[in-house]
């Protein structure tokens, strides 16, 4: 049993370039300490099964459980992980995803902009995010909260984020808040194992299998833009966004945690945002920072902008503005 | 008893580095993104940069006006007018039968200009050549181009359409720049979005 | 009365050590059994909390820290608080202290056993822990503050393992121990202790997101209350120790442990009170959380309750202590120990975590109140806390009164 472990994990570190050396007595550690987890994973589990990779399943979720921070990656290991989750996702809910593991941009830098005077709080971005994303049906997660505020004040402490009327009401208007993307991310900074972290094309993404569930992100993030995975998130299986990226919408498990990703599998590929596409009113605007012919540059310097909580020195890329 | 002090002395210099070097690492600052994206001057060429970029769909039509980046295009209008062309019905003459326009026009309530302008059909249609719009200083404006009727009065609006912070694109940032025009969003007849119920809600939380 | 050397060697000890911890009186049976009990019931709970996830706690995205990270952080209090032993008992000698000092090591070590376990149990993925070790993962330091607790608390849980284990096997096979080998890791361990409650400190003052834990305050503030709270734990221990065993400690003992947590605790209260100044002289925005915790936001008021319970038990505990009316008898020390130590344990723990989460950075306010799958295990981690004490307080007496018997002091 231990040699097997042993053996497994040999196997997984000669596919790095790095370690690509005869079995040393640091990787017998190596080795030995990743056994120890799994011995302490079976006794968790409570089965044995799990562990003995009988099935094609099984396998997969053992070499998934061994598998490395997505940043330390190679595009092969990329790929395979990939292709293991594909395959994984046929077998456990029956559907067939396409996933893509497709790196950031040059010089992109992901901008947001959010038109207070705009938005009516139809809260058609909440519901198409929700959709986009695969978020967890059960607990409702949602991304985007958006806050029904009276004239007068500027801060969401003071509106309603739970309002289910007919909209927009009279003397209100509508807020919304999600992940801001900081560029200093107090999340970033938090985490002790760097699995949440900004990608060179500005987002703050999660490698949700290298999260170990710790919440100290949540504690340090001043804008309530992460959602953790309470329990076992459950899509309805027709309702499932095959067309998924590793750091973006692809299926969490519980203990994960989550957040909003500029819905990377889309606007890697050019296209907007979910939240951006549904907005009925146009309230939001997405672009390239670095593009000086974009729309959110031409917002940034021929609009009133301000950002949320703008003290905290988060630097945040998302902006308000005014019409 | 000295050698242990010494050691320890050597213990305390090592950790005294180590916090310095680390906090020195911690509060490394990078450039705000406000620096960043204003020495961004040079222009970007998303065609090239990103893989799968929309072609100019179909039912657009290149906007006359130019905007920071040069043409764009936008959604055409009279494709989706039901009974285009007008002048399938309509001559260049004043309809003579009376209540015509509730008859076959009676679908539409006009609610543009609000109580003190409250706007009537030919202060946009063209009266004599119905298939065309026409502006206050009497010049034909194709349906397909209604935002230069629209800009007439809504001029702020239309400079941030133009630029960007008004309306929104089709589908995709990148690429070709194709955005909504007015009339995809307004019904040009009574523009304001009417009230509705949200698409959903945020739930209460736990308690 | 010089007896025989029992066999030596590390082999011998360990089973010696075990021997000594199995025996005894049916009372002594009993209490094993209880604390027992309780650990099962704690793993039971935990079985339940890894099938259903974290949801089988009463946390959400808004509190997201919950009853685990409060005891936690307490716990870091008690921790470090042996340091108030061992610091006078090596650096001053002092005599009498120097005799109870292995209690303050062990209840220390008890502490940092029950913290680790906390921090684990409230983990959303804990077999991935390993994500967080340095070379098999990645270890995000020195950016994280977390990965500067995991040094620090593993750190000072080695210190205080090793140094009474190398002093207690030394004695066991009847040697002095030699003070040039083990004193650099005593003065280490002041330090260190100091440091895992700084650390503890900043990884919440460090969060500007919530501003009722970005207070410069928090780390001495979480050092004075600790500094009362664990020495007064350690009475009880030594109260405890007293009734039961034939280990006696002297009333100077007593005394001196009480003066410390005297001037802790009203160190303590003055910080409280400059804090409470701050909240509620002027308050904005960001007194928020602390009206939450004293009187309750938007009707919810569950915190309400307990900090004033705790501030009274604070109080009420601090000034018994400081006035000692019972002159060092034990039968007032205990209870007002137990005041002053549940006091800190309330305000240090839910009264300092929750009010930070609540009200959201989005201005929403919930309640929180444990499961019954948080108290459950909560109260397994604590039996095994206080049978990680027993388990090696029993044997280190034992070695301790006869060495101590040998020497004829």
């Amino acid at each position: 049993m231990n040699s097997r472990k042993n053996k497994d994990c040999r196997k997984q570190k000669k596919n790095t370039p790095l370690q690509d050396k005869p079995f040393g007595r640091r990787e017998f550690l190596k080795g030995a300490v990743k056994a120890a987890a799994l011995g302490s994973a079976a006794m968790v589990s409570g089965c044995g099964t799990g562990l003995l990779g009988s099935s094609e399943e099984d396998s997969l979720r053992w070499k998934e459980y061994f598998k490395k921070h997505y940043r330390l990656m190679t595009q092969e290991e990329k790929d395979e992980t990939v292709r293991r989750l594909e395959r994984l996702a046929r077998l456990r809910r029956g559907v067939d995803i396409q996933m893509s593991s497709k790196g950031p941009i040059e010089r992109i830098l992901f901008g947001y902009a959010f038109n207070l005077t705009r938005c009516e709080g139809f809260m058609e971005c909440v519901a198409a995010c929700v959709k986009e994303n695969n978020l967890d049906r059960k607990s409702n997660t949602q991304y985007i909260r958006i806050f029904e505020m009276e004239h007068g004040e500027m801060s969401p402490a003071s509106g309603n984020s739970k309002y289910f009327h007919e909209v927009p009401v009279e003397d209100h208007f509508y807020m919304g808040v999600q992940c801001f993307h900081c560029e200093k991310a107090p999340c970033v900074k938090a985490c002790p194992t760097q699995a949440t972290y900004r990608e060179p094309d500005g987002i703050v993404v999660v490698d949700y299998d290298w999260c170990i569930g710790c919440r100290y992100c949540i504690a340090a993030c001043p804008y309530y833009g992460r959602r953790f995975n309470w329990n076992e998130p459950y899509v309805p299986v027709n309702e499932i966004t095959k067309k998924q990226h590793y750091l973006g919408n692809r299926m969490r498990t519980k203990g994960q945690m989550e957040k909003c990703t500029f819905c990377v599998q889309r606007t890697r590929e050019g296209r907007l945002p979910a939240c951006v596409e549904a907005c009925p009113t146009g309230a939001r605007v997405f672009g390239n920072l670095l593009d000086p012919k974009s729309e959110i540059r031409y917002v940034l310097k021929n609009k009133k902008v301000f950002r949320f909580k703008e003290e905290l020195g988060t630097d945040a890329k998302y902006w308000y503005f005014i019409d | 008893m000295k050698i242990s002090a010494f050691k320890t002395g050597r213990f305390w210099i090592l950790f005294l580095l180590l916090l310095i070097f680390s906090w020195g690492y911690a509060f490394s600052e990078k450039d705000s993104v406000v620096e960043i994206y204003k020495n961004a001057t040079a222009p970007f060429d998303d065609e090239k940069s990103v893989d799968s970029i929309l072609l100019i769909p179909d039912n657009t039509v290149p906007v006359e006006t130019k905007y920071q980046g040069g043409f764009f295009w936008t959604e055409t209008r009279k494709d989706k007018i039901e009974r285009f062309k007008c002048s399938e019905c309509h001559n260049n003459k004043d309809v003579q039968i009376a209540r015509a326009a509730e008859i076959a026009h009676g679908d539409i309530i006009l609610d543009h200009g609000g109580q003190d302008k409250p706007l009537s059909c030919y202060t946009c249609h063209k009266k004599d050549d119905r298939n065309f719009l026409v502006t206050e200083e009497g010049s034909k404006i194709d349906m397909d181009h209604s935002y230069q009727m629209c800009g007439q009065c809504h001029f702020r609006q239309k400079k941030d359409w133009v630029g960007g912070a008004h309306g929104k694109r089709v589908s995709y940032w990148a690429g070709t720049r194709v955005v909504k025009t007015c009339t995809s969003c307004h019904d040009p007849h009574s523009p304001l979005f009417e009230k509705r119920w949200p698409k959903t809600y945020s739930p209460p939380l736990v308690n | 009365m010089i007896k025989k050397p029992p066999g030596k060697g590390l082999m011998a000890f360990f089973a010696d050590i075990i021997r000594w911890n199995l025996s005894g009186g049916i009372v002594y049976q009993l209490y094993l059994c209880v604390l027992a009990a309780f650990m099962v019931l704690g793993v039971y709970a935990y079985f339940i909390q890894i099938n259903l996830g974290l949801s089988a706690t009463n946390m959400s995205d808004i509190v997201s820290w919950g009853f685990y990270i409060s005891n936690f952080t307490f716990l870091v209090g008690v921790a470090a608080a042996a340091v108030m032993i061992i610091l006078p008992a090596y650096i001053f000698k002092d005599k009498d202290l120097h005799k109870v000092v292995i209690i303050g090591e062990v209840v220390a070590i008890g502490a940092l056993v029950m913290c680790l376990m906390f921090v684990f149990v409230d983990l959303g993925s804990p077999l991935k822990a390993w994500h967080m070790m340095p070379i098999i993962g990645i270890f995000n330091w020195p950016s994280s503050l977390l990965t500067w607790d995991v040094i620090v608390l593993n750190g000072y849980l080695a210190l205080n393992l090793m140094v009474p284990a190398y002093i207690v096997y030394c004695h066991y096979n009847h040697r002095k121990p030699d003070e040039r080998k083990y004193r650099p890791l005593i003065f280490i361990s002041i330090f260190w202790a100091f440091a895992i409650h700084l650390v503890t400190a900043f990884l919440y003052e460090g969060l500007p997101a919530r501003p009722f834990w970005n207070n410069p305050l928090m780390g001495p503030r979480f050092l004075a209350s600790a500094f009362a709270a664990g020495p007064a734990l350690i009475i009880m221990v030594l109260v405890i120790i007293n009734f039961t065993t034939t280990f006696k400690i002297e009333a100077q003992v007593f005394n001196k442990l009480r003066r410390i947590i005297v001037v802790s605790a009203i160190i303590n209260l003055i910080m409280l009170f400059s804090e409470i100044f701050k909240e509620f002289y002027l308050p904005t925005h960001h007194s928020l959380p602390a009206v939450f915790l004293y009187f309750g936001l938007d009707g919810h008021n569950s915190l309400v309750p307990w900090i004033w319970t705790a501030i009274s038990m604070n109080l009420l505990g601090t000034l018994t202590l400081a006035v000692n009316p019972g002159r060092n008898n034990p039968k007032v020390l205990f209870p007002a120990c137990i005041l002053l130590f549940l006091g800190v344990w309330i305000e240090k723990g839910i009264g300092l975590i929750v009010p930070g989460l609540v009200p959201s950075p989005l201005g929403e306010v919930v309640d929180y109140a444990p499961s019954w799958v948080e108290v459950s295990v909560t109260l397994g981690i604590l039996a095994l806390g206080v049978f990680v004490v027993t388990m090696l307080i029993r044997p280190a007496l034992i070695i301790e009164e006869r060495f101590g018997v040998e020497q004829g002091t």
